[in-house]
């Protein structure tokens, strides 16, 4: 039977051991799994200040970013993580419904997905998104 | 050229990330987690002999979203790649199994 074993990856993360082994999951996991599960909550429209996601969508552009972390920050214990969030949320919508629920989706799918026990996930609502607010694509100069 | 039993394991833990539902091979940014196999290399599986002729296994994977409970699915990997190593007659060789999630993959988010 296999046992336990360390594996150094240079990068943050925190250590579950069970009776069958060391798991590793990075920061990196946590952060996106907690943007990826605001996303999931109706009248939520993006997360990130607005030079987040100027930036965001540059590096995206560029093949660097990814702006499903952005927006997102953790602190990662070993049992614990607490979760920061900044969202721009759909005009119209109630802001304290929607941020209640981007908290309940937030806590559900970090501790059944990491196993880590949420403390606090704290939202800042950091614009409200008006439809056609979007800058219009620059037309190509070639077809 | 027969292969060693370091890299008759490192094919048996990729065949066990391969058949595990939730997640992917991660070879890291630098390419530096995968296991040379004559003319390819086995992504996502660093192989390490050990004294007394035993091999450490790490596994480094992407989770797929939505994925499964971690640690759950890290169980299921070292399940399966302890079930093959005896099968393969190479169980007295597999030394630790770790178990590394580095990165999520979104839908529509390639590796």
């Amino acid at each position: 039977m296999a046992d336990a074993g360390t594996t150094s990856t240079g990068e943050q993360s925190h250590e579950l051991s069970t009776q069958k082994g060391q798991t590793s999951i990075a920061d990196a996991v946590v952060t996106k799994v907690a943007g990826l599960a605001a996303r999931e909550v109706p009248g939520v429209h993006d997360l990130g200040g607005g030079a987040a996601r100027a930036v965001g969508s540059v590096s995206q552009r560029v093949g660097l970013g990814d702006q499903r972390s952005q927006g997102v920050s953790v602190e990662v214990g070993q049992r614990e993580a607490a979760v920061d969030l900044t969202l721009v949320i759909d005009y119209g919508e109630s802001i304290p419904q929607v941020a209640e629920a981007v908290r309940e989706q937030v806590i559900k799918r970090v501790e059944g997905i990491t196993g880590l026990s949420v403390t606090e996930v704290n939202i800042g609502v950091n614009d409200l998104y008006f439809p056609g607010e979007e800058q219009p694509e620059e037309e190509t100069r070639v077809s | 050229m027969p292969a060693t039993e370091r890299v008759r394991l490192a094919r048996l833990a990729e065949e066990a990330v391969a058949a595990t539902k939730g997640v992917a091979a991660s070879v890291g940014r630098t390419g530096v987690w995968a296991t040379p196999d004559g003319g390819r290399t086995i992504p996502g599986v660093v192989a390490i002999a050990l004294p007394q002729g035993r091999v450490e296994i790490a596994l480094h994977v992407d989770a797929i979203w939505p994925p499964p409970p971690l640690t759950r699915v890290a169980d299921t990997l070292r399940d399966r790649l302890v079930r093959s190593a005896q099968a393969a007659g190479l169980g007295d060789r597999l030394g630790p199994v770790a178990v590394s999630f580095h990165d999520v993959r979104a839908p529509g988010e390639g590796a």
